[in-house]
This record gives structure tokens, C-alpha cells and sequence, in this order.
């Protein structure tokens, strides 16, 4: 993997995210809705309609994140090629982290519109499920001994099978809706150029975190492959 | 000839009476015009309303105020009631003066309608709350710093994460290195003894 990929993916998301920080609170207008008598309504979120951009973006890229470790994992499965499990593995630990961010950040946004923390609905609870799954495979990779990889392979797929059940509850209670009628279809002309701005820094954001784990993992699994045969060899103890 | 006479005394006599009735009649008329009639607004008031007396009497002497408590029927009042609302809202001393004169006129002339101004007085206060809870929510920035905090926090924690893995990864290098020379000595150290 080129050595370039890494500072290339990070500037161009350290600068990205610079943007999108300066568009969304400084260029993007306040999200206002009127109901039928010309009265503010109460999905006005105002201000606290700025964690949007980021939030989204974080879930579009969890998002992303697992279906690259379903897929790595289906390639490790099938070929027993290590390579896929790196990738797979770098991706989860990337989901987790992503995750996180969703989680947090939905929380707090619930909050400030709804007033409310948590709530236990589907689409809440699978999330959550998910995350807790990814979680699984990061403590399964670690703990599970020489059968790790498939176990969490395994694990990787069951995950992103959830993704679109978690894509079709959205919208089917308090949560803003998604789609084709959902609310980043349906963004208004100011917010739209801040949002994808923000997510496409989130995609280089993801891809370096990616690249420089599955680098590191690379040579994790090389020295250990390294130190296995000095051992067989006798040259090492 | 006589005869004559006498008619044209009797149409003159006519003549008189008649204008005499028709100056009453025309007195009658210009008095029967010159009242109000009942529920009309009096004559040069352009706000012609109870909405009016706020704005007016705060500029009276408290007790003076003329303006009658009927009720708004004109466009013109809600255009009043915004003005007066508007005042009020543009000046908090204006507010208090204006509640006190009402107080005033309460007790002295007219109670109903002061109890009536007391009251939206009132309601512009809860209407002010709400105004202010909903400046709060639009200004809020509260949660939009603890969602920025805590996407910081998550990518500073896997960035130091990824850091001490690769730490871990030089530290394993480094051991490997240093026994595979510690190796590659005993090695030459067996071959110069054989």
C-alpha cells in the first residue's frame, strides 16, 4: 500500500473538515419548519440542527464501514487469503469508533429536540445492537484464540446484514425519515453543499483511519509470521 | 276685492306658520343629526376603540381618559392593539407606566375597561415568556458543544489508540532485531570455535 495514502487522506480530511466546520456554522442558515398557521413547529431544531452534519456523516461512513468488513470477511472466508482479514479487521475497529460518534452525538441531539436521551424503538435498539456486535468482534479477535479470525469474520457478516434493517427503521418513529422523501433528499439549496462537504471529509477521515490500520495490522501479522518461523528455525527462543 | 284681501292675509298667515314649522323641523333634524347614535364612535377619534385607550391614556392624566368601553368592531383596532403591543414591547418603562395610569383609572373612572387592558397586559407577559423560552431554543448551544465534544473525544481516543498500537508494533521490532543479531552472534561465535 502506497506510504503516501495515509498523510494524503488525512490532510485532505483535516482540511475538509476545517470547511465543513466554517460552512456549517457560518455560511449554512438555521433550520427553521412552519406548520399551516405560519407558526414554528416542533421539529424546529434551530441551532441545535448543526449536530446534523456531523452526526450524518459519521453514520453514513459506520455505515460504509461495515459493509466493508462484511464484504473482507465473505473474501476470508472464501479465499483464506489473510489480506481480507486485515482489511476487515482495520474496518470494524474504524465502525466502532464511528459508531461511537453516532451514538453519542444521536443522544444528544435527542436531547435537545425531544428532550430525551434514549428511547427504546427499533431503530435505536438495533443501532445499538450493532455497535455492541462490532464491539464483539473486536473483543472476539482478541480473546477467541487460533480460531479468531473466523469467528469474527463470521460476526463482520451478521453485522452488515443488520445495516439495511437499521436504514429501513429510520424515519418509522421520532428519527428524522430517510429515502428518497427523507431529509437529506429533501435538504434545502443552503445546507446541501455543507453536508456532502462534510461527508466526503468524514470518507477521507475513514480512509486514512482504515489504511493506517490495516498497515499497522499488516506488519503486526508479518512479525508475528516472522517470529513463528525463527522459532520452527531454532534461530530464535 | 275684499274678499281678496282676506285670502291673501290667510295665505300669509299660512306662509308664516309654515316657515315657523319648517325652521323646527330643520332644528330638529340638525340636533337629531348632531347625537351620536347608539354604539357609534364619537366624531375625530381615528382609533375609535377601547384598543386606543392604552396608547392615549398614557399620555392623559390618569383618570381623564373619554374613550368609551365598547367593544373593537373597526380594522383599524387590530392595527392598534399591534401598535400599543409594539410600544410595549419597544419600552418596559412605557409597559409600567401604562399599567400604573391603568391601575389609576381602575380606581377612579372606568373599571371595566382597565380590568379588560389589565388582562391583555397579562397575556402579553405569558406571550413574552414563550418568546423567550423559544430565543433560548433557537440560541442554544449547549448540545451542539457536547456533540462536537464528543466526536473529538472518540477520534482522539482511537487516534492515541492506533499510536500506542504502532508503539507496541516499533517495541516488537525492536526485540525481534535484537534477538535475531543475538542469534546471528552466537552463531558466528559456534562457527569461529568449530
Amino acid at each position: 500500500m502506497n506510504k503516501f495514502a495515509v498523510p494524503l487522506f488525512a490532510t485532505l480530511a483535516a482540511v475538509g473538515i476545517a470547511v465543513s466546520v466554517y460552512l456549517v456554522f457560518f455560511v449554512a442558515p438555521l433550520e427553521y419548519s412552519y406548520n399551516e398557521a405560519g407558526t414554528f413547529n416542533g421539529s424546529s431544531l434551530f441551532f441545535n440542527q448543526k449536530i446534523f452534519y456531523f452526526h450524518v456523516g459519521h453514520a453514513f461512513w459506520l455505515f460504509g464501514a461495515v459493509f466493508v468488513s462484511g464484504l473482507s470477511s465473505i473474501g476470508f472466508l472464501s479465499t483464506r487469503d489473510p489480506r481480507w482479514d486485515d482489511v476487515a479487521s482495520a474496518s470494524t475497529d474504524v465502525a466502532v469508533a464511528f459508531g461511537a460518534v453516532v451514538l453519542l452525538t444521536g443522544s444528544i441531539w435527542g436531547k435537545a429536540a425531544w428532550d430525551v436521551w434514549w428511547q427504546w424503538e427499533p431503530r435505536l435498539t438495533m443501532s445499538l445492537l450493532l455497535w455492541l456486535v462490532l464491539v464483539g468482534y473486536v473483543l472476539v479477535r482478541k480473546f477467541a484464540g487460533p480460531s479468531a479470525d473466523r469467528i469474527a469474520a463470521g460476526m463482520a457478516i451478521f453485522g452488515m446484514v443488520g445495516v439495511p434493517f437499521i436504514y429501513k427503521m429510520v424515519g418509522q418513529s421520532s428519527h428524522p425519515a430517510a429515502g428518497s422523501q427523507g431529509v437529506v433528499a429533501t435538504l434545502p439549496p443552503g445546507e446541501r453543499g455543507s453536508f456532502w462537504i462534510s461527508v466526503a471529509s468524514f470518507l477521507c477521515w475513514y480512509l486514512a483511519l482504515v489504511i493506517s490500520r490495516v498497515q499497522s495490522t499488516r506488519a503486526e501479522r508479518e512479525l508475528r509470521e516472522l517470529r513463528e518461523r525463527g522459532l520452527d528455525l531454532g534461530v530464535l527462543q | 276685492m275684499t274678499l281678496l284681501m282676506k285670502m291673501m292675509k290667510w295665505t300669509n298667515g299660512i306662509a308664516r306658520w309654515g316657515v315657523v314649522f319648517v325652521l323646527v323641523l330643520v332644528t330638529f333634524a340638525g340636533v337629531a343629526l348632531a347625537q351620536p347614535a347608539p354604539g357609534s364612535t364619537p366624531a375625530g377619534d381615528p382609533a375609535g376603540s377601547t384598543a386606543a385607550a392604552p396608547a392615549d391614556s398614557t399620555r392623559a392624566t390618569p383618570g381623564t381618559s373619554t374613550t368609551s368601553p365598547t367593544a373593537p368592531t373597526s380594522p383599524a383596532d387590530g392595527d392598534a392593539r399591534k401598535a400599543c403591543t409594539t410600544a410595549m414591547n419597544a419600552d418596559p418603562k412605557f409597559a409600567a407606566d401604562m399599567i400604573a395610569t391603568l391601575h389609576d383609572i381602575e380606581r377612579t373612572a372606568d373599571p371595566k375597561l382597565a380590568a379588560e387592558i389589565i388582562a391583555t397586559v397579562h397575556d402579553m407577559d405569558t406571550i413574552k415568556v414563550h418568546t423567550d423560552a423559544m430565543a433560548h431554543v433557537q440560541k442554544n448551544e449547549q448540545h451542539v458543544i457536547y456533540a462536537y465534544a464528543a466526536m473529538w473525544i472518540v477520534a482522539a481516543l482511537f487516534v492515541i489508540f492506533l499510536w500506542r498500537r504502532q508503539q507496541a508494533l516499533q517495541a516488537e521490532i525492536a526485540t525481534l532485531r535484537r534477538d535475531l543479531e543475538a542469534a546471528a552472534d552466537e552463531a558466528t561465535a559456534d562457527k569461529a570455535r568449530s
